[in-house]
């Protein structure tokens, strides 16, 4: 613990400095989305040939690729964020209620990014609202993708409903401290706010909170995401019932290390070592560690299953997956993780800080290749695997890399953005930290400068 | 549905079989019950009148079932009005229907059902006796293909038909042909070819799966077709058709929309269906709705570009419904149909048969005038010779020499049947194995070309589509090939 006894003038900081780094990583940020939106428009003029893919069967190629593999991961990401913040709520996880914020935020972003790939990923995008909605009431009834489009949609409603009741609190008490060019967001926020309304948000957020993790396995990403895929029987890679979990045990290590990663860099940036402290580090590292295990378990089972004695269409899908060395060095990354992260809590003094960093790094880039190679591999080995050209190969094109770069700084953005405008740590976080304060030892000496720029 | 010669009722042998099945499963005498329902068919037939038959069976029926009150004339005629309808419960022919309707009627019903259902004899058709037996017509139209394998030369001539008739781009093989080996000797047999069009699914996931509907199946006349103006391209529809028949339009089509007539691309409910597809939406084999909903002329009704183009008649178009159309009629008798499509040069049309005047005036070799004679006797022309030593073919013989000739065996398969996409597309000859690998076949796609609608010049095919969209991947070389540099 901290001797520094958290304030409110810390959870403003982000809103009220603004650093020469700030800058740097907007400029970056907006620079690599800048980027991508050049390369989208220049697919918007050429078509989708500027990518790599093409028909699969006697096309040769896979038609859903990097865009989609993308897709579900950033979704993931959302996905698990939001879950785990609604499990801080819903369990009293006080500990971690610090970044229960960022988790939110960070569904948000995810959320948009996925949302951009859907728009990115059309032939024809400027058809979208006419022709799924025009639609709607038909093919609602049996086209996964309409499921997916409709239940991300619900869950950005109630993500953002979630954030700004839980807002409202805030900055009604922060109102005076906050910059007054906000103050058109901040009303609007707060409109018709009465102290009496804290009891009833809570509970609210609390219902919220418990819809949420129930929806999660069972719609959300346990469902309709993994059933685009696990569904179709004619491609084999896919069509498993054991998709749903593996799908959520990848989005649940995919957004705690998006959430390591994201804690870690507001506490750097605004010292607030007193209030992420290295506590929910080891709190996170662990919790990563133990769905990192989940992941690799169902993994297993995909793949004694399918190469046992399995249909033969099933057992030369899963042998290509397997023996990928895509495949391999993810598995790789994510037991290597696995094996760091127990090693720690044996041996508390093995954790740093870059380390869970590098764990973060580690566990994203292997989750966003076991995606995309998830996606093209379902294509490599269809049922129907005749044709001459089947399996053939996929490399992304420049357009379709650029895109993951473009995203990362629009997730960046987002992040920047909204820092500047709302406290990204609850005041509840800070008054709960507070408390804990008044009746615990000092134990640790070493309390940073505060470096203010 | 056709009365069984050993049957004693007109629903045939199968149905007899099945209530004696269904009476075992009861407690009650299976003997007496079919005992019954023979002589209630007597009934029927009026070779039994009614009162002896209820006297023959009043006793018995005490005995079985504690009761009799069966025979008023009214309580007759209100059964067969039941029975009948419970009858329209199992148009489709299918054993689990009926198994079904009887397990709902009941044992005791059933006894008395049979009598009912005896109504339908040959003799006086009732409605539900016509209905039943323009039972395929209730469906409507389902347009689909039979392809003989076993004819296909693998010329590619309906490849191209179809990339001129709906001036595709390279690579954009709606109808694709392939040949193709299996790694395990056993099963290398006949000529190892597929002729490969979409399926035109009856249960298609391609359909389900859209986002939108505008991948579709034709309420008139069963085609899965694809609305160009509502596509959102999303792909989805590629993804779940397990046969890889569709493709996108990565970009611009080669052929501008200008150059292509609107009475081929909008079908006859207006909806933008046919041809190319504009830039950034789906595609695949339409089966010809151009042609179906007449805007060729009459004559091209129930054709397609494909099945017009194939010299060696390996693909018969038409109503799968329709047990007179040419793909049910090749099915029919393939060996036969083979013969006479041989005989007959291109074109053949199954459903019309033989033009046997036209034919003698050809010149015909040995071989030929034997086929044709054989021909005509298994067609019904002439009348087979009565046994070896009488003069021409005895029936036995025409049978080996169009057999010999044409192959006796005719197995039939759907394309990935276990699937459950339900196909319209029945191949004639051996199905491909799940190891089977395409190898080359003895056309090249890259030999084939047709004229483009827009500048007359020529449009050469190509067999991977790939090879022709990766000219337009932005990598490094397409940088580095446009930078002035
Ligand atoms: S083959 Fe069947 S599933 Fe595939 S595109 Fe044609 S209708 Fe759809
Ligand atoms: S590509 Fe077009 S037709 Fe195919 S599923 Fe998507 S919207 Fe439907």
């Amino acid at each position: 613990m901290s001797t520094k006894t958290p304030n409110e003038d810390d959870i403003l900081r982000p809103i009220r400095n603004t650093s020469k780094n700030y800058y740097i990583l907007f400029g970056a940020a907006l620079l690599a989305f800048a980027a991508f939106l050049v390369g989208w428009a220049y697919q918007l003029q050429q078509g989708l040939v500027v990518t790599n893919l093409s028909d699969w069967g006697s096309g040769g190629g896979v038609t859903w690729g990097l865009y989609i593999g993308a897709f579900i991961w950033w979704v993931g990401i959302a996905h698990g964020g939001i879950i785990l913040s609604a499990a801080v709520r819903l369990l009293g996880m006080d500990r971690y209620m610090p970044v229960a914020r960022l988790a939110e935020m960070l569904t948000l972003a995810g959320l948009s990014a996925a949302g951009f790939y859907i728009i990115v990923h059309m032939g024809r995008p400027d058809r979208m609202v006419t022709s799924i909605i025009g639609h709607y009431h038909i093919t609602v009834h049996n086209s996964p993708l309409v499921w997916d489009v409709t239940v991300i949609t619900a869950y950005f409603v109630l993500t953002a409903t979630y954030l700004a009741l839980t807002i409202r609190y805030d900055v009604t008490r922060l109102r005076d401290q906050l910059p007054d060019h906000f103050d058109p967001i901040y009303n609007v926020l707060t409109l018709g706010y009465s102290e009496s309304e804290d009891k009833i948000i809570e509970r609210m957020v609390w219902w919220l909170a418990l819809a949420i993790i129930i929806m999660a396995p069972l719609l959300l990403h346990g469902g309709v995401i993994p059933w685009l895929f696990a569904v179709l029987p004619g491609m084999p890679a896919w069509f498993s019932a054991v998709q749903g979990p593996q799908f959520l045990t990848i989005a649940l290590t995919s957004a705690i290390s998006g959430v390591i990663l994201i804690s870690a860099a507001f506490r750097y940036a605004y010292d607030w070592d007193h209030i992420i402290t290295d506590d929910v580090f080891r709190g996170l590292l662990l919790w990563l560690g133990f769905f990192s295990l989940l992941f690799l378990w169902l993994q297993l089972q995909q793949n004694v299953v399918g190469m046992f004695a399995a249909p033969l269409d099933t057992a030369v899908a899963q042998e290509a997956t397997l023996f990928h060395p895509i495949y391999l060095l993810s598995m790789g990354m994510v037991f290597g993780t696995l094996v760091y992260i127990f090693a720690q809590t044996i041996r508390p003094s093995l954790f740093t800080r870059t380390r869970a960093m590098a764990a973060g790094v580690t566990v994203l880039l292997a989750t966003l290749m076991e995606k995309i190679l998830f996606v093209v591999e379902g294509f490599l080995h269809p049922t129907f695997e005749i044709y001459a050209a089947t399996p053939g190969v996929y490399f992304p094109s420049l357009i379709e890399w650029l895109s993951l770069v473009g995203t990362v700084g629009m997730v960046v953005l987002f992040f920047l953005v909204l820092a500047k405008v709302i406290p990204v740590v609850e005041l509840h976080a800070i008054e709960h930290l507070r408390e804990d304060h008044g009746h615990e030892p000092v134990d640790e000496s070493a309390s940073k400068q505060e470096v203010e720029a | 549905m056709s009365a069984d010669d050993e049957s004693f009722h007109p629903l045939g042998q199968e149905w007899e079989d099945d209530l004696e099945a269904m009476l075992d499963d009861t407690e009650y005498d299976t003997d007496l019950g079919m005992q019954m329902a023979e002589d209630a068919m007597r009934v029927t037939k009026g070779e039994l009148s009614e009162a002896e038959f209820h006297e023959q069976y009043h006793e018995d029926m005490m005995e079985e079932f504690g009761q009799d009150d069966r025979p008023t004339e009214q309580a007759l005629e209100e059964m067969e009005a039941n029975a009948s309808n419970a009858l329209e419960a199992f148009e489709g022919d299918e054993d689990m229907d009926r198994r079904e309707m009887m397990k709902k009627m009941g044992a005791g019903a059933a006894f008395l059902g049979l009598g009912a259902a005896a109504t339908f004899g040959d003799d006086e058709p009732s409605v539900d006796a016509a209905a039943q037996e323009d039972d395929d017509d209730n469906d409507g139209t389902q347009w689909g293909m039979v392809i003989d394998l076993e004819q296909c030369d693998g010329c590619l001539s309906c490849v191209q038909a179809c990339a001129e008739e709906n001036q595709l781009d390279a690579g954009v093989n709606w109808m694709y042909v392939l040949d193709y080996e299996d790694p395990e000797e056993d099963l290398n047999s006949g000529r190892q070819r597929l002729v490969r069009p979409c399926q035109h699914c009856s249960d298609a996931p391609c359909e389900k799966v859209c986002p939108t509907t505008a991948r579709h199946t034709r309420e008139s006349d069963g085609l899965v077709l694809t609305d160009y103006e509502v596509c959102i391209g999303c792909r989805y529809c590629q993804v779940a058709c397990p046969y890889g028949v569709n493709y996108f339009q990565w970009d611009e089509p080669d052929v501008a929309a200008e150059a292509i007539d609107n009475d081929h691309v909008y079908d006859e409910r207006g909806r933008p269906v046919d041809s190319r597809a504009p830039r950034g939406v789906m595609s695949k084999c339409t089966m010809c709705p151009s042609h179906q909903d007449g805007k060729q002329g009459e004559e091209m009704i129930g054709t397609t570009a494909c099945e017009t183009a194939c010299p060696p008649d390996a693909i018969q178009f038409g109503d799968m419904n329709d047990s007179e159309s040419a793909p049910q009629q090749y099915l029919d008798n393939v060996a036969l149909t083979r013969a006479k499509s041989e005989l007959a040069g291109n074109n053949f049309a199954p459903e019309e048969g033989l033009d046997y005047d036209e034919l003698e005036e050809d010149d015909l070799d040995d071989a030929e005038e034997d086929l044709l004679e054989a021909v005509r006797i298994l067609d019904g022309e002439d009348e087979p010779a009565e046994d070896d030593d009488d003069d021409g073919m005895t029936e036995t013989e025409a049978e080996r020499i169009v057999q010999g000739e044409e192959g006796s065996h005719a197995s039939t398969f759907k394309l990935l049947e276990d699937v459950g996409t339900n196909p319209n597309v029945v191949y004639v000859g051996n199905e491909p194995g799940p190891n089977a690998e395409q190898t080359e076949g003895p056309v090249d796609y890259e030999q084939m070309d047709y004229e483009r609608a827009d500048n007359g010049e020529d449009q050469v095919l190509a067999d991977v589509r790939k090879d022709v969209t990766d000219e337009g991947t932005v990598d490094l070389d397409y940088i580095s090939e446009r930078m002035p540099i």
